[in-house]
Order: C-alpha cells, then sequence, then structure tokens
C-alpha cells in the first residue's frame, strides 16, 4: 500500500501542504518555546558559572521564613567574629565580607532612571580581590575609595550617557545621594548582564544603605589555597562557624542554587507557552480531520476501486493513516525549524525590551526534535483515524457509480450525543469552579475540552439552519452571487461546522480573556472607590517589574501641610504556624483615613508591634479569635508570638493579603533591607485644593525620577492598563490559534472549490463573472468565519461568566459581558474570513471554463 | 461598432459565423489541429446539428463560437460582434446575455431551486426576468409543478429540461447544446429534442447542437459534419438513416 499512499499524496500535494502548514505552526510553536527556554537556561547556567567562578566557599546567613514572595527572601547577616574565625582557617587564601544593596537605581544625565522595568537594579559593595568580583574595570577607572564614589555597570553608562568624572543620582532605601562615578566595569564579554544595572559603592556605604552597622555584612566570599579543594575548605569553615547560625557553600553549590531557581521560574515561563502551542496544536486538529475528510470524500471513486479490485478495508485505513504518518513527520520537522527560527524572534523582542541575554548562540535541546517529532505526528495520525475508518468503509459498488457526497441520516443520533458530551463539559466547568474539588484545573481542563467537543459534534446540526440565518440578507444584498454563497455555506453541514469549530476554540478563550478582563476592570473601579479613602497614589514606575520606593519619600510626603495622612505600603512574607503568609504593612494608625478594609472587631489603629490584624476567612478558616495568639516566624525577630488585635473583611482591589501589620512592627520584625514602599498612600488634609496638593508633592517627587503620582482615577487607569497588557499579551499568544483557523477556512474553501470546479464553470458558462465568482467565495467564508465566531462567543461568554463569578469573593463584583467589544471581535472575524478566502477565491475564478464542464 | 453610418442594422439571416477558424493544442510534435481552417455559417431560426467522430473537433468548434474558448487564429462571429475582439469582461457578458447554452452533464446548480436554476443568467445579470415569456416557457417545457425542487430531486429528463428552459429564458440569440441527449434514455431523448425542435419552429430560436448520435440529429435541418478539423460535408432535411449513411461514407 506504500505505493497507494505515496502517490496520493503527491497527487494531492496542495491540500496536504495546507494540512502540514496547521501542524506546522503548532510545532513551530511548542519547538520554539523549548529551544528559547533552552537558550535562556544556559545563558543563566554560563552566567552564574563566570558569577562564582573564583568563590570557592561562601560563608552566608540563614532563610528563617521559607518564603519568596518577592525574589528571594533576605538572609541574616554575617559578622566580623565570623570574618575573624574564617580568616583564621587552615586553607583560607582570602576572605572577603560583602555587601548587597537589593535596590539601587542610577539616574541618568537626562534624569531619566536607568534600566528597570524587568532586570534587577542592585548595588553591591566593592570587591578589591578579582577572582571574587565577576565585574572588570574599564581602562581609565578606578576603585571607589570614598563614600560618595561609585563604579557602575558599562551597559547602564552608555544608557544613562554617563563617563567616568560624572556625577549620578543613586536612589536606594535611603534618601537620594548624588555620587561621583570613579569607574566603569564590564561583566565579562559584556555590558551588563542580563539587562541588569550594578552599582558598586564601598563597603561602609553599602552597609550604610541598608542600615546596617559597620560590624556586620551579607556574606564572606573565600578563596582557598592551592591544592585545598571547595568541599574540604566548606567542611573546616563549618566547624570552625558550627556555634554560629550561618550556611557554608560552595561555590559549585551556589552556581547550582542560583540555576535552579532560574529553571523553576523559567519551567513556569515554559508551562504558560505549552498551553498556548496545546490550544494550537488542538486547534490544529480540526484542521487535519477535516482536511483527510474531505479528501477522503473526494477520492471515494479511488477507495471503492481499491476496494473492488480486492484491497482490504484494513489496507484502505492503513493507506490513509500511512498518508497522515508521513504528513505528520515533514510536518513536524519543518515545524521544529520553523520553531528555532521563532525562538530567534522571540529572543530578539526579548533583547528589543531591554533582557539583553548575553549569549548569542540558540541552545537547540534534543527533547525539542523529540517532542516536536512525537506531538505533531501523533496528532496528525490521532486526527485521521475517523477519516481513515470512512474510506474503509466505502462499499465497493460505489466505484460503479456516481457518488452522493451528502449524508444526511444521523443527525439524531449526534445531536443526543453531542448534548450528552457539551453537558458534561458544562457540569465539569461548573463543578470546577463553584464545587471547589481538590483538582479544580484538571476538571476544568476536561470541562473546557469536552465543551469544545461537544459543540464541535453538535456543530453540523446546528450548522444548515445558523447559517441560513446568517446568510440570509446576502441574497437582498448580493442578489445570486449572496444566493450561491449562503446556498455553498449551508449545503454541506459537516465541513462547515468542522470548519468553524476550529475557530470556535481561538474565538472562544478571547471571548472568555476579553470578558474576564472587562469585569475586572468593571469591578476595580467599583472595589477602588469604595475601598481607597485616599486622593493619590504613588508608585514607583508603572507596569510590570515596577521597582521600589525609599521610605524617605513616604516621610516627607506625611509632613507635608497640605496633607492629612500618608504611608507606605509593604509587604513581605511570614511564616505563621507553619504555612507561608503574606504580609502587608503600613501606617495602621491613620487606617481610617487610608482605605477602607471593613474591620469588624478591634481595630487596626491599635495595632501594637507584636499584634496583627487578619482577614474575616483566614480567622474563621483556622478557628481563630481576637486576643489568640498565633505563633509567628519573620527573617528578622525570628520565631515570635503575635496577638491577634483586629480582625477585617479584606482588600477586594488586593491592596492587603490575609495579614496586617504596622509599620513599627514590620521595622522590628523584618531585616533593614526589606524596608522599601511598594507605594505611598496620601490624603489632602481639609480645605486643600486638588492642584494645591499636587503641586506640593510634586516637589518632593523631582528627587525621584521613578514615582509617579496619580489621583484615584489616574489609579484606576493603571489598574487598567495592566490588566490591558496582560490581555494582550493573551491575545498575542492567541493569535496563532486563530490564524491556524483560518487556514483552515482557506483549505476547506480550497477543497470546496476542487470539488465543485464543474460547477463553477458552467456558472462561469452562462455567465457568471469572475468578480461574481470570487464575491461568492469571499461571502460563504465570511459565513463559515461568523458562524464560528459565534459559536466561540456563546462558549467564550459561558467561561467567562462562571470564571467571574467564581471569583467574585476575591472582588470580582461585576460581570461585564463587553458587548463592544465582542462586537469587534465579530467584526474581524468577518474581515478575517475574507482574507482567509483571497486564495481561494482567485483560484475559483480563475477556473479554465472547458476543463471544469468537460466531459469525461 | 462605433462608426455605423446607416441608420438601419445589417438585417442578415445568419446567427453566428466562422471564418477560417483554426484551433492548435500543444507545440512542435506535439502540435493537433483541433479546427484546422473552418469555414461555416449559422442561420438565424435553424437547428443545426454537428455531426463527426470523436476527436473531430466538433466540441471544439461548439465552444469557440459560444465564447468559451479562443481561437489559434481565423475570426468568430455572433451577430455582428467579432468574440476574438472581446476582453474576458465582455465575453462574460455577451454569454450570459446573448447565448444560451445546454451541456450533457452538470448542467444545473445542485444548490439552486429549478426556477432559480432557469433565471440564473438574469439573476446573474441583477435584472429580472420577463414574467410573460418566463412563464410561456415553464409551461411548454410541463416543469410548473416541479420549480420549487432541487436538481437531486428531478429525473434526468426533468433536470435536461430545466437545462433547456434556462438556455431559451434570456431569449438568447443562439442556443449551444452540446451532447445534450448524451446521459438520457432514449424516451427522454426524444422528448428533450422534440421540445428543442419546437423551440426554434415556433419561438424561431437559432440552436446550434454537438452530437455524436444520427437519431438525435434527424431532428435538426441541417447536419454538418467534421472529420480531422475540417468541414467535410452537410445534409439539409436529414434522417436518422441519412445520415448514418453519411457517417459510414466517412469512417472508412
Amino acid at each position: 500500500m506504500w505505493k497507494v499512499t505515496i502517490k496520493g499524496l503527491l497527487a494531492h500535494k496542495l491540500r496536504f501542504v495546507l494540512t502540514g502548514i496547521a501542524v506546522i505552526l503548532g510545532i513551530a510553536f511548542l519547538s520554539g518555546t523549548l529551544v528559547l527556554t533552552a537558550t535562556i537556561e544556559n545563558t543563566f547556567d554560563n552566567l552564574f558559572t563566570e558569577i562564582y567562578e573564583g568563590t570557592d566557599v561562601q560563608v552566608r546567613g540563614v532563610e528563617p521564613v521559607d518564603s519568596s514572595f518577592f525574589g528571594e527572601t533576605p538572609r541574616t547577616p554575617v559578622t566580623e567574629a565570623m570574618l575573624q574565625t574564617v580568616l583564621g582557617v587552615d586553607g583560607v587564601a582570602v576572605a572577603s565580607p560583602s555587601v548587597e544593596v537589593p535596590y539601587a537605581q542610577i539616574i541618568g544625565a537626562d534624569s531619566e532612571p536607568i534600566g528597570g522595568g524587568g532586570p534587577p537594579t542592585f548595588g553591591v559593595s566593592y570587591e578589591e580581590n578579582a577572582a571574587l568580583n565577576p565585574l572588570q574595570l574599564q581602562p581609565g577607572s578606578a576603585a571607589p575609595t570614598s563614600d560618595d564614589q561609585i563604579v557602575i555597570d558599562k551597559g547602564s553608562a552608555d544608557e544613562g550617557d554617563l563617563a567616568v568624572g560624572d556625577r549620578a543620582t543613586v536612589l536606594t532605601q535611603q534618601p537620594p545621594k548624588e555620587y561621583e562615578i570613579v569607574g566603569i566595569a564590564t561583566f565579562g564579554s559584556t555590558d551588563s548582564p542580563l539587562g541588569a544595572t550594578i552599582v558598586q559603592f564601598t563597603l561602609p556605604e553599602a552597609q550604610r544603605l541598608i542600615d546596617l552597622p559597620a560590624d556586620q555584612f551579607s556574606n564572606i566570599g573565600v578563596v582557598a589555597v592551592e591544592g585545598v579543594s571547595e568541599d574540604e575548605l566548606a567542611q573546616r569553615i563549618r566547624s570552625a562557624l558550627s556555634a554560629e547560625n550561618v550556611e557554608v557553600v560552595t561555590g559549585k553549590q551556589l552556581t547550582e542554587e542560583s540555576q535552579d531557581d532560574v529553571d523553576q521560574f523559567l519551567s513556569i515561563f515554559n508551562r504558560i507557552l505549552i498551553v498556548f502551542a496545546a490550544v494550537a496544536l488542538f486547534v490544529s486538529c480540526f484542521i487535519i480531520y477535516n482536511t483527510f475528510t474531505i479528501v477522503v470524500t473526494q477520492r471515494t471513486r479511488e477507495m471503492a476501486l481499491l476496494r473492488a479490485i480486492g484491497a482490504s478495508t484494513r489496507q484502505v485505513t492503513t493507506s490513509i493513516i500511512l498518508e497522515a504518518l508521513v504528513v505528520g513527520v515533514v510536518a513536524s520537522l519543518l515545524g521544529f525549524g520553523a520553531g528555532i527560527l521563532l525562538a530567534g524572534v522571540l529572543k530578539a523582542l526579548l533583547d528589543a525590551i531591554g533582557f539583553d541575554i548575553p549569549a548569542s548562540d540558540i541552545v537547540i535541546p534534543p527533547n525539542a526534535l523529540i517532542a516536536s517529532l512525537i506531538v505533531g505526528t501523533l496528532v496528525t495520525v490521532f486526527s485521521a483515524i475517523v477519516p481513515a475508518r470512512k474510506a474503509s468503509r466505502v462499499p465497493p459498488v460505489a466505484a460503479m457509480r456516481d457518488v452522493a457526497v451528502e449524508r444526511r441520516a444521523g443527525f439524531g443520533r449526534r445531536t443526543v450525543i453531542g448534548l450528552a458530551i457539551t453537558s458534561l463539559g458544562i457540569a465539569a466547568v461548573l463543578f470546577a469552579l463553584f464545587g471547589s474539588p481538590d483538582n479544580a484545573l484538571g476538571i476544568l481542563g476536561v470541562g473546557v475540552l469536552a465543551i469544545f467537543i461537544g459543540v464541535f459534534v453538535l456543530g453540523p446540526v446546528i450548522a444548515r439552519p445558523v447559517s441560513r440565518v446568517l446568510g440570509a440578507p446576502l441574497p437582498k444584498i448580493k442578489g445570486m452571487t449572496g444566493t450561491l454563497a449562503r446556498e455553498n455555506a449551508i449545503r454541506n453541514p459537516r465541513r462547515t461546522a468542522a470548519t468553524a469549530s476550529a475557530l470556535m476554540i481561538g474565538v472562544a478563550l478571547v471571548g472568555f480573556i476579553t470578558i474576564f478582563a472587562a469585569s475586572a476592570k468593571a469591578s476595580i473601579g467599583v472595589t477602588l472607590d469604595r475601598e481607597l479613602q485616599t486622593d493619590y497614589v504613588i508608585t514607583a514606575g508603572s507596569g510590570f517589574g515596577a521597582t521600589a520606593l525609599s521610605p524617605d519619600l513616604a516621610r516627607q510626603v506625611s509632613e507635608l501641610p497640605e496633607i492629612a495622612a500618608a504611608t507606605g505600603v509593604r509587604y513581605a512574607g511570614a511564616d505563621v504556624n507553619g504555612d507561608s503568609q503574606f504580609i502587608t504593612a503600613f501606617d495602621t494608625s491613620v487606617t481610617s483615613e487610608l482605605l477602607d478594609l471593613g474591620v469588624d472587631e478591634g481595630s487596626l489603629e491599635d495595632l501594637t508591634v507584636d499584634g496583627v490584624a487578619v482577614t474575616r476567612e483566614w480567622a474563621d478558616d483556622n478557628d481563630v479569635a481576637i486576643g489568640d495568639v498565633l505563633m509567628m516566624t519573620f527573617p528578622a525577630s525570628g520565631d515570635v508570638p503575635m496577638t491577634v488585635q483586629a480582625i477585617y473583611e479584606g482588600s477586594e482591589i488586593g491592596m492587603t493579603g490575609d495579614f496586617v501589620m504596622s509599620l513599627e512592627a514590620f521595622d522590628t520584625h523584618y531585616l533593614p533591607q526589606q524596608r522599601l514602599d511598594f507605594f505611598v498612600l496620601a490624603t489632602l488634609a481639609e480645605g486643600v485644593s486638588a492642584a494645591e496638593g499636587r503641586e506640593a508633592i510634586d516637589a518632593i517627587l523631582v528627587d525621584y525620577p521613578t514615582a509617579e503620582l496619580r489621583d484615584n482615577a489616574e489609579f484606576k487607569d493603571l489598574q487598567e492598563q495592566a490588566i490591558n497588557q496582560v490581555v494582550n499579551l493573551v491575545y498575542g499568544l492567541l493569535f496563532l490559534a486563530v490564524v491556524i483557523a483560518l487556514i483552515g477556512i482557506a483549505n476547506t474553501l480550497a477543497l470546496s472549490i476542487y470539488e465543485r470546479r464543474r460547477e463553477l464553470g458552467l456558472l462561469r458558462a452562462v455567465g457568471m463573472s469572475r468578480s461574481q465568482v470570487r464575491s461568492s467565495v469571499r461571502w460563504e467564508s465570511v459565513i463559515i468565519a461568523v458562524f464560528g465566531t459565534l459559536l466561540g462567543l456563546i462558549i467564550g461568554l459561558f467561561f467567562g461568566w462562571s470564571a467571574v463569578r467564581a471569583v467574585r469573593e476575591e472582588g470580582f463584583t461585576e460581570f461585564a459581558a463587553a458587548p463592544g467589544q465582542l462586537l469587534i471581535v465579530v467584526v474581524v472575524a468577518a474581515v478575517a474570513g475574507v482574507l482567509a478566502a483571497y486564495f481561494p477565491a482567485r483560484r475559483a475564478s480563475k477556473l479554465d471554463i472547458l476543463e471544469s464542464i468537460a466531459t469525461e | 461598432m462605433g462608426d455605423v453610418t446607416t441608420t438601419v442594422p445589417p438585417i442578415t439571416t445568419v446567427a453566428a459565423r466562422a471564418v477560417q477558424a483554426t484551433k492548435y493544442y500543444g507545440t512542435g510534435e506535439n502540435e493537433v489541429h483541433a479546427l484546422d481552417g473552418v469555414d461555416i455559417e449559422f442561420n438565424r431560426q435553424q437547428f443545426t446539428a454537428i455531426m463527426g467522430p470523436s476527436g473531430s473537433g466538433k466540441s471544439t468548434l461548439l465552444h469557440c463560437i459560444a465564447g468559451l474558448d479562443r481561437l489559434t487564429s481565423g475570426e468568430v462571429w455572433l451577430g455582428d460582434v467579432q468574440l476574438g475582439q472581446l476582453s474576458e469582461k465582455e465575453l462574460t457578458k455577451l454569454r450570459r446575455d446573448r447565448v444560451g447554452f445546454v451541456f450533457q452533464a452538470f448542467n444545473l446548480i445542485p444548490t439552486l431551486t429549478a426556477i432559480e436554476n432557469i433565471t440564473l443568467p438574469s439573476a446573474l445579470a441583477g435584472h429580472d426576468p420577463d414574467k410573460e415569456w418566463l412563464d410561456r416557457v415553464v409551461d411548454t417545457t410541463g416543469l410548473r409543478d416541479r420549480l420549487s425542487h432541487r436538481p437531486s430531486e428531478l429525473s434526468g429528463g426533468q433536470q435536461q429540461r430545466v437545462a433547456v428552459a434556462r438556455a431559451l429564458a434570456t431569449r438568447p440569440e443562439i442556443i449551444f447544446a452540446d451532447e445534450p441527449t448524451g446521459n438520457l434514455d432514449s424516451r427522454a431523448s426524444a422528448e428533450i429534442l422534440a421540445f428543442m425542435k419546437r423551440a426554434v419552429s415556433e419561438f424561431g430560436q437559432t440552436i446550434v447542437m454537438v452530437t455524436h448520435d444520427p437519431i438525435s440529429a434527424s431532428y435538426s435541418e441541417r447536419v454538418v459534419f467534421l472529420v480531422d478539423g475540417k468541414i467535410v460535408d452537410e445534409i439539409h432535411g436529414p434522417t436518422a438513416d441519412a445520415v448514418l449513411d453519411k457517417m459510414r461514407q466517412l469512417g472508412d
């Protein structure tokens, strides 16, 4: 049967190219993701290897709280006494203390902040020993020797137009300070690693910046004498420091730890992209299924002939499956190749937004090739199984007669099965969202899948009536051309439905995201007005990766006569009875002027240093009442009994989590380097106009170029922008699924036109013009596209509604159906239908009339 | 048609004609002369049959005169229009408004009803059909109770009647029929052919039909014989036997 398979493929090149494209795009996304992740992983691996190359052993503090909400949890400091002990250990060649400044933002010559918005901006004490310092001073540079001298990385110097001898302001958790740049350093072969901006201070200055006493450091870097191994030296230092609460790790361990952290982060990134690749591949399944079904139908006579001359049903099935196998393998390989290019494009995009990935070489992991081949081939073959079985059921006698293409029977059973699957899917989705089962995400996924498949099964039943209604105005607008378009769209409801289903999936997800985002925006508007009692919000930048603010800013603002109350808001992690919890801290003494958190019992104003407030929900879930004592663990103060002094409803805009404490308590229980505000809330004093208040605050913000002042309406806009950013990202990732669906429409049309070439020839013979033919195909495409879009929107509306209802407690008080945006989706789909029809329509209008009508 | 000097258009009895029409396919050694210098005129209100063995070029001749295909050299005139000078668009318009077609098979659009098929050309042109004329055509063809049926619900003979009705509906200057009874049994064939004959005698239609069947040809008034792309003979007022004799003669 191989010969038949190969001949079949060659004879229908175009259709298989079209089928292949669907697989290629889906696989390209998959392999692109794997290649990109591997490339980034490799880049970071090399980076950390380079950073810790000269470090044999590091002595560092412990992480008292095993939770990290925002990057790495700070460690306790190490002391001068420990340093002396380490220096006394046999085999230590160099032991040098280092201080890390978690936030250090350089301001460029143009008064604009450098970098940020993703890549870190941090500082570190200048390290004299070259083995321990991964940065190399450029010619003409010097090491910082006084408290107002710094070295900065070359990437930042170039971006901020700064040179040796210039003065530049650096923002830290202390008030802004101007420094003299005495040196510019490179990092290996790159100007700055991964777009980070790095400031090197003198050790005492770094200590001052994070409120560290002169005899405390972040860690101690150690270089071994020749002949002593890392492990050996670490062991010796460990026993010398056995009385202290510190960790002693080798350079190799440090490297691996950091690499693991990145890998963990990337695996999340990876999983998100793979979900979208899966969506694209799921859509591809429909296209492949449809193409094979049409091709098998068109080849009914050929199949019948094969059967008539003695091929078994099995041999016919096998020949179709083999075709799918060849298409799958070839398309997977091409998709894999396209994925490598796609990874390159993604990498270039990252470069463009500031993630300067130093490694220029793309890493192609073997698993990307294996995954591409297996997934692509399986998807193709799996999608061809049903059409192949259909082909095998062609009776030999069909070779002798003209075949009726359309089968009409079977809609009754189809309706029952389709409704059953859809209902099960709906039930599963609702149960997952509202029944809070253990494996909610899994059940949700199965439910969503079932709904898509159920509607796909139902598709042919509803395709005819729905398309008829959609196409109803066409005969009036376009005359005979419109009538033909409508009739062609409904003549084969199975085909129309299968084609539309592919688009349905993408549109359902687009619709869901649109509704969810619109509801989120509407809810934020409502809850923000209710909850925020303040007039202004000051944030550090906008969007993702927004940096931090010095507490000095909130202090200055609160001292303004125009301001009644102001506070910085901070977040950190703590362990409560062994569980990680999210802590919010602000100036609780003026809560009533700032936030309405719905306090039930006690009062936030009266919170003491050893007191916390918890939400009603958490208190109920954990059987906690006011006055109860919780055992909590903090980075600085360790295990501390904290009293529940107030219970509140919670913040629907996500201003707080389940725990609130005062700023005094925060300063007591957290490490000095954690004293950074995420934003500042401020309320105007009585009788002060908005303009006066803004002017007063702006005068302070001059020194803080990263800070942005917004009134509540503007803050609302900012939240909406943040939502829009996520939504646009998701739209972008779903774009591919929609493109694949459009290729599916083009594919179906092309095959249908091939099937109808005689009819088209006749139409042309009796006087249909080429433009009328094109118009007819275009409108047919529009009907299919709009049909798929409507199915998708109905499903999307259901997803959106149930998801918004499920998270009502989380602040989603409003359900917004976003009719305007959904209408735009329909219009875009119609336009996309026109685009998808471009080539098929051209082909149809250029058919040779004689060839089309010639009798064989 | 720009510089008409006479006030009265030239009245001719010729509906269509070909002058030194040649049509070659392929090049070099593979060159096939489908038409090799054909000169022929088709008179108005006459039923002409074109006959010849397969490969004689009879279908090619029909396609070229009907504006479905272009000549390699020579001229084809439909009334006072020379087809070779028309653009693709003008040809389409000409086929729609001035020519009727009946093919052997695939004559009807399966998604349209009988009446929609009959009025298809005028619908494509965007104007309403002549109601009175349409009624007459429908009644003559006996399709009155079948008008809302789709082709799949009609017999082969009924389908061809719909095709003929469509060809007549626009009152074209000439109707071209390519083996119109090729797929029909003898009874249905006789019905269609008798009907075409009536269209000529009663409505004054002009019909040119390609066929290889002597009985079909006997319904016409004039039979033209084509062999190897050349006109070799013709018979006026043919009988089936006369046509058959001539065919045997040419076959030798």
